[in-house]
């Protein structure tokens, strides 16, 4: 019997260690180009599109993915946030260009189900780097991989939704890009 | 995307009932929000948004005609005409903002010179168009970067130039007739407001409350109490706030 509970103990304390340090997932992209600046298209000085993901390396008990994109130098407290995205299937292996801004439009059959959440522009969708002039800006696209669908709703911010995926991030991984705007 | 959603304009339909007569404050009971176009407008709305589609564009009073064709434009977005009914085109905000930029509205007229100017500078750097020859979607975004503040070239901060734009399109849709928008009472007609009544009687409560009460299509000006000649008097005042 006590050697049932070390070993119900050992399992517990490697699934908390598990839980500690989640597996590496290797984040990409197409047109991204890791600690590069970011291409135009995808702020507000061109046509402020959402960039594409990819990712590998997922866990294989991954039920579902979601994606945040920060600036950890700006925001009032940093981060500030870009880009909120969850529920995305554990079958995606990224995100495609331009998701739409109309909260009416679906989304990409791909990534079917997937939500966007409130962003530091207070709207559920991307809205790209504009920050003020006077130093590059980083911009952080981390995807979280989830041990469980969490029957997340719609509207959550960066801070909802990390709060509610807490416990239950067994893979995590970045991009980053970098953009900067020159005084007119 | 678009910047009011119908859903709204029905939440705030009673503000909007006792503030009609007063289209400024009725603009300031609406804020921008995230659009999801969601119920039903009625077929006669829907009629007439076609009857106001085709009448012909009256001669300009302030704006140059550059100007309005960006205006319009705009304005088409911020309230769009779609399967759910007509918008701010068909209710001719855009008439009522060049109207009011040379009265209750002029000390913004500059604001519109530089905001449009800087706005049309913004879509062609950004997206490659003026405005008006980008699609839906892309004059979407850039509305978007410009009520955030992202869009670069404004004087000051664009946000506050989108502020100013939608507080006068929704003036103009939903204020009094009488001022130049709000055509053919669409703005009322789009949030169920049954219109400016001067008795409402036990049976006109009860059809209100039963959402059964007709719209009676008058302006504030209709009534005697409340003159055209003292609002044309009034209006002549310059400097006066509200439209």
């Amino acid at each position: 019997m006590m050697r049932l509970a070390l070993c119900a103990t050992m399992i517990a304390g490697s699934a908390l260690a598990a839980r500690a340090q989640p597996q590496k997932i290797v984040v990409g992209s197409p047109t991204l180009k890791a600690d590069e600046t970011m291409p135009r298209d995808y702020t507000p000085d061109g046509r402020n599109l959402s960039p594409p993901l990819t990712w590998s390396n997922l866990p294989g008990a991954t039920k579902e993915i979601a994606v945040v994109c920060e600036d950890p130098d700006a925001g009032n407290p940093p981060p500030f946030v870009h880009w909120v995205i969850y529920k995305i299937p554990p079958t995606a292996k990224g995100l495609p260009e331009g998701l739409p801004i109309d909260p009416a439009a679906p989304m990409p059959s791909e990534i079917g189900g997937a939500i966007q959440g409130i962003s530091g522009f207070r709207r559920a969708i991307y809205r790209g780097p504009a920050p003020p002039p006077g130093k590059p800006h980083h911009y952080h696209f981390v995807v979280y991989a989830l041990d469980a669908d969490l029957g997340l709703k719609p509207g959550l911010t960066r801070a909802d939704l990390l709060a509610a995926i807490n416990g239950h991030v067994i893979g995590q991984g970045e991009i980053v890009s970098i953009y900067e705007r020159k005084a007119p | 995307m678009t910047f009011i959603s119908r859903r709204d304009l029905l939440k705030r339909a009673g503000a909007l009932g006792a503030a009609a007569a007063v289209p400024a404050d009725v603009a300031r009971s609406l804020e921008p929000s995230e659009i999801a176009p969601e119920t039903s407008v009625s077929a006669e709305a829907v009629a007439l948004h076609h009857e106001a589609m085709a009448a012909a564009r009256e001669p300009l009073e302030n704006l140059t005609a550059s100007e309005a064709d960006l205006l319009e434009a705009i304005v088409a977005r911020l309230i769009p005409t779609d399967a759910n009914g007509p918008g701010a085109t068909e209710a001719r905000a855009a008439h009522y903002i060049d109207r009011a930029l040379g009265g209750a509205l002029a000390s913004s007229r500059q604001a519109y010179t530089s905001g449009l100017a800087a706005l049309d500078r913004y879509a062609r750097s950004s997206r490659g168009k003026a405005f008006t020859e980008l699609s839906t979607t892309d004059r979407d975004s850039v509305l978007i970067d410009v009520e955030t503040g992202a869009a670069t070239g404004f004087t000051g901060s664009s946000a506050a130039f989108f502020a100013l734009v939608l507080n006068h399109t929704h003036q103009g849709t939903f204020g009094d007739p009488y001022y130049g928008g709000n055509a053919n009472f669409i703005g009322w007609d789009l949030i169920g407001y049954p219109g400016i009544r001067t008795m409402v009687t036990a049976a006109d409560q009860k059809s209100l409350e039963g959402h059964t009460l007709k719209a009676n299509h008058k302006s504030a000006y209709d009534y005697e109490s409340f003159t055209k000649a003292s609002a044309s008097l009034s209006r002549r005042s310059s400097g006066e706030k509200g439209a």
